[in-house]
């Protein structure tokens, strides 16, 4: 059944002339977060300040959006499609919606917000709810939300889950330095400047572990991180425990008990000695949680992502964000969400890009076989953009950090019989430096977790089946 | 320690099965001990009723087979769970193939959101219910092969909602493309993982394939 609009448009939170719509959907996502935190009372004791669990709210209607977070003069008009899922009997799951959808989308990112009805598209195999946008919007930056309603069960999704309070954002670079690499030339790697820790798999006090079970591949070690001077905490999951690497130390780390789930999970280490860990499994009927470790590995505070998939761990300038599904948005969380309410705070202060020092924003985008890259001011506007054309299909886009007025991008390049990383310093100019770093992971980590970049270094997270290892490649600019 | 690790798999069907009542003898005569951890979901709550053959099977409508499974348990060679959100067998031990728990392992858990045949040369449609244990005939490996006439090996670079990425020892389905490249996959990851959604980096992982099935009707 074709769906069919079903409420009224709205506009930015703060605008003079905010409508019933739009006000009931906040409403809507406020309501929903605060009755998940009631419903999660019981288990409110166990957890550290602004840390009320938050239950899940499944439900049967499910929503997904590939969002094009950056987009060219020359990109085709766009269409905004969506995945839609919904309840059908366990007899009959081919049964189809019967669902009405909204895309609210407005030019820029303050306005109103104008009401495009989803339609379904019944020859795409995938993303089968669309909306088409006005060619007004053409070559031009936009944000917009979804709103989707079950006529068969009366729920309804917002997506992003902040709604017109932190909608998703596509924006325009006018102007993109490209960069183009040709096909990539498999098996010329660079030597690392150093091997700064190594640990062999097993369980002594010097070992990295290894999950157990007959059904796994293997998985260890499954994060790290590296401070500014040089030491390295890498995190041992199977062991539920930290291990510390000195700075000039890399065979002998000491370690660190701590309170986590042992499964896979992404680490951030603090400026004071302690460290953050955002884990992926969650207890049922709550999402993941990122705890808080003093130096000692005291447990300090463990707060609960607002969304049920939490893929990575960054350190914003406000502090820990986590890049959460299925609103695919940075949101603050712990205590750069603020001490009360942060289930709410995650929601609506959400970003389409990873938050940077003044309002600015990174974001990062692959698309087919090209990234794009931009670096985006408070207002909006993209101060350098960078589009990365390969014609050996990328993969993830494993890190973009900004250093000085460069980007260090990592990538991972792949046919269907092989992988390697590729580590890009891109100026405003176009591209500076170029090197292949061999993906050794033989045991899975965090999906996110595999570089880090700390000063003009890049730290690589690889493993063999003899153990882990990190990796320096000292970058060769100023 | 290298030698059980490369031993490690998602499911090895004939291994399985050996081992499987290799461990019903030692469970019947040893009862009491195996009460001690054992759930028996699968002996209280599962059925072994006929599938319904359907002549038209949707993307859409194995997604919706694959989110009942959601959030519901792992059982190592198991095809068995219902739809309350949560684990009815936690913390079985890893390594016993017979703890009976609730929950697909990673290929059972692709065989019935496929909706496959047992019999590996019929590539119809057949929809099992979720309380009918089944597992089919398919390990990790035998997908990423891209063996049975419901299955092709497929180009990663191709791979859309519904299609799957399998190695040697596991197996996890497209739920959704990310921006940044990586894709949330719905899988039955293992013990202390159960069957859920997480982010992955399967499509760039070049010990992972790509994997379709055919025959889908949207």
């Amino acid at each position: 059944m074709p769906p069919r609009a079903w409420t009224d448009p709205g506009e930015a939170p703060h605008g003079h002339r905010r409508r019933a719509g739009v006000a009931l959907t906040t409403l809507a996502v406020v309501a929903s977060v605060v009755a998940a935190m009631l419903i999660a009372g019981p288990r409110q004791g166990a957890l550290g300040a602004g840390g009320a669990p938050a239950a899940l709210s499944e439900g049967s209607l499910q929503v997904t959006n590939l969002p094009p977070l950056l987009t060219t003069p020359d990109d085709p008009p766009t269409t905004l499609r969506y995945d839609v899922t919904c309840a059908a009997p366990d007899t009959n799951p081919d049964a189809g919606c019967d669902v009405a959808g909204t895309v609210f989308v407005r030019a820029g990112q303050s306005g109103p917000f104008r009401a495009i009805p989803l339609v379904l598209d019944p020859n795409a195999a995938v993303g089968r709810y669309a909306a088409s946008l006005p060619g007004t919007l053409a070559g031009s930056s936009f944000s917009y939300y979804a709103v989707v309603h079950d006529n068969r069960t009366g729920q309804s999704v917002t997506l992003p889950a902040g709604g017109a309070a932190a909608p998703q954002r596509s924006i325009l670079m006018p102007r993109p330095v490209t960069v183009s690499l040709g096909a990539h030339a498999f098996g010329v790697t660079s030597r690392a400047s150093a091997r700064v820790a190594s640990a062999p798999w097993g369980d002594g006090p010097t070992q990295a572990g290894l999950e157990d079970g007959p059904q796994l591949e293997p998985i260890g070690g499954s994060s790290f991180d590296v401070d500014a001077a040089g030491n390295v905490t890498v995190l041992d999951e199977a062991h539920r425990r930290l291990l510390r690497f000195a700075a000039g130390k890399p065979t002998a780390p000491t370690s660190l008990p701590v309170d986590v789930r042992g499964t896979i999970a992404d680490l951030r280490s603090r400026a004071d000695g302690g460290a953050d860990v955002l884990e992926s499994a969650a207890d049922p009927g709550q999402t993941p949680v990122m705890h808080s470790f003093d130096v000692n590995g005291r447990t300090t505070g463990t707060w609960h992502a607002a969304q049920n998939v939490a893929s990575a761990l960054r350190v914003g300038p406000a502090g820990p964000e986590a890049l959460e599904y299925p609103s695919a948005q940075w949101m603050p969380i712990g205590a750069a969400a603020g001490a009360r309410a942060s289930l709410t705070n995650q929601i609506r202060r959400a970003l389409t890009g990873r938050a940077q020092n003044a309002g600015g924003q990174i974001v990062a985008e692959r698309e087919g076989a090209e990234a794009r890259i931009a670096l985006v001011d408070a207002h909006g506007g993209v101060q350098v953009g960078w589009r990365i054309r390969s014609t050996t299909p990328l993969a993830e886009i494993q890190l973009a950090e900004p250093f000085g007025n460069r980007v260090l991008v990592v990538l991972r390049t792949y046919t269907d019989a092989q992988d390697e990383f590729v580590a890009l310093v891109l100026g405003s100019r176009g591209l500076e430096q170029q090197r292949s770093i061999a993906p050794d992971e033989w045991a899975e980590t965090a999906p996110l977790s595999r570089f880090r970049m700390v000063g003009s270094s890049l730290y690589h997270l690889g493993s063999t089946p003899a153990g882990m290892f990190v990796d320096r490649y000292d970058l060769e600019v100023q | 320690m290298l030698a059980t690790l490369a031993a490690r798999s998602c499911r090895t069907a004939a291994g399985v099965a050996f081992v499987a009542a290799v461990a019903t003898t030692v469970f019947l005569t040893t009862a009491h001990v195996a009460r001690a951890y054992h759930t028996r979901f699968i002996a209280l709550n599962c059925n072994t009723n006929n599938p319904q053959p359907t002549s038209a099977f949707t993307r859409d409508g194995s997604t919706t087979v694959a989110l009942n499974a959601r959030y519901e348990g792992y059982q190592w060679a198991g095809g068995c769970w219902n739809d309350n959100n949560k684990d009815d067998s936690p913390n079985d031990p890893t390594e016993d193939p017979n703890t009976g728990g609730e929950g697909p392992d990673c290929s059972g858990f692709t065989f019935k959101v496929w909706r496959e045949s047992t019999n590996s040369s019929d590539a119809g449609g057949y929809q099992w219910n979720m309380l009918r244990n089944v597992h089919g005939p398919y390990n990790a490996l035998a997908f990423r092969n891209g063996d049975g006439a419901p299955n092709v090996t497929y180009a990663k670079s191709g791979l859309i909602r519904m299609d799957a990425l399998a190695s040697s020892s596991h197996i996890g389905i497209v739920y959704a493309p990310n921006a940044d490249g990586t894709d949330q996959i719905i899988e039955a990851k293992g013990e202390a993982y159960g069957t859920n959604i997480w982010t992955r980096t399967y499509r760039g992982d070049s010990s992972y394939g790509g994997v379709r099935r055919l025959g889908w009707s949207s």
